[in-house]
């Protein structure tokens, strides 16, 4: 090997000595070959350095920024919650009743005219009846909506003061 | 201290950090909020002091941490607990501000810092001449980050990862997603022009 080869293979050691190791045989030629040639122990000696500084670099990381990002990955959570949750299931149900009510519409239009007639009641009576029992599903998915934005928006008002407590 | 375990102590270690890497995957599927928490009590350093490298900025910085820990518990479960959680961490930072990036310029994170090309990020606003000095506290880190901005991003990046970060060259190869050769050539040639620029600022 001439010498511009020996530098050059001492180079590329040096370098793969810190990028993914050398073998033990490397290693002791490595070693023997800086001993003797000042130009690539220097080079060895400021790839060191570098690294050791790179290492040694700290970075201040801004007061209270932890708590602000759990703040907000909280509040996108309950967003989340709130705009993915069990409505799925809500209208599905919704749905179910829907389709049961069309299936029974007949049934409970006699059944609530022949109450009417029985209890001699005027003829809009069992008419209002049967639109509300139609009408029932859609009031009672709109209260649980309802009461789910109220939930969401407490929780919400909480989450804000308690970040702002904190603050 | 890893050549001093024994081979059924380094066994039960790997499973462990197995299982605890599991647990951790279904704990993010769920969004559990106490897990993100303490996640990021835990990673808070190591990622600002990441992003911080990447994008050069102080506030764009605390931007991205904020937008990343959103990002994990809304990606919660595409990560898999294969690999290191701080792996798939770096990887969802580094995205969003390659995401920035080609918002701002409508190139690639990549194409912008093809070394060979000679062109450079400027991640950094021109107008803050040096912003990392605001952030790092010791003079000769002052002298580091003064070479590291002279570096291409891709360079920079690897360096960081593996030396500050101390991950694996597969794990760099998973952030980044580039093949492992290339993780190895990006830090030889990133070694190289630290230590040339450093070398002549004489620490």
């Amino acid at each position: 090997m001439n010498g511009e080869a020996i530098h050059s293979r001492a180079e590329q050691l040096i370098g793969q000595e810190f990028v993914e190791g050398i073998s033990e045989s490397d290693r002791r030629w490595l070693e023997e070959h800086l001993r003797e040639c000042e130009k690539c122990a220097a080079a060895a000696a400021s790839t060191d350095r570098a690294l050791r500084a790179l290492k040694g670099v700290s970075v201040q990381v801004p007061a209270g920024l932890a708590e602000k990002t759990k703040f907000r990955v909280h509040l996108r959570a309950q967003e989340r919650t709130f705009a993915e949750p069990r409505r799925g299931i809500l209208w599905i149900a919704c749905a179910a009743s829907w389709t049961f009510g069309a299936i029974t519409a007949p049934f409970v239009w006699r059944a609530l005219h022949w109450v009417g007639d029985q209890m001699a009641l005027p003829r809009l009576v069992p008419e209002l009846g049967f639109g509300l029992w139609w009408a029932l599903p859609a009031i009672v998915a709109g209260a649980i909506i309802l009461a789910e934005n109220a939930k969401f928006e407490r929780q919400r008002d909480g989450l804000r003061q308690q970040h702002w407590d904190a603050e | 201290m890893i050549a001093a375990m024994s081979g059924p102590a380094l066994m039960f270690s790997a499973v462990t950090q197995d299982d605890s890497l599991k647990a951790l995957a279904a704990g993010l599927r769920r969004r559990d909020p106490k897990l993100i928490d303490r996640l990021i009590e835990q990673h808070q350093y190591r990622l600002f002091r990441y992003l911080v490298y990447l994008t050069a900025s102080r506030e764009r910085a605390e931007d991205f941490f904020q937008e990343t820990w959103i990002r994990v518990m809304e990606r919660g479960h595409q990560y898999d607990g294969e690999s290191r959680f701080e792996t798939w961490l770096f990887s969802i930072a580094r995205h969003l501000v390659i995401d920035w990036q080609r918002q701002r310029k409508m190139q690639s994170l990549d194409s912008l810092l093809e070394p060979e090309s000679g062109t450079r990020a400027e991640f950094a606003d021109a107008a803050s001449p040096s912003p990392l000095n605001l952030i790092l506290t010791s003079e000769e880190a002052t002298a580091v980050q003064s070479s590291l901005e002279r570096l291409p991003i891709i360079h920079r990046e690897v360096l960081l990862l593996r030396f500050q970060e101390d991950l694996p060259l597969s794990e760099i190869g998973r952030v980044l997603g580039v093949p492992l050769a290339t993780v190895k050539s990006r830090l030889y040639r990133g070694l190289e022009g630290l230590r040339a620029l450093i070398t002549g600022q004489a620490i």
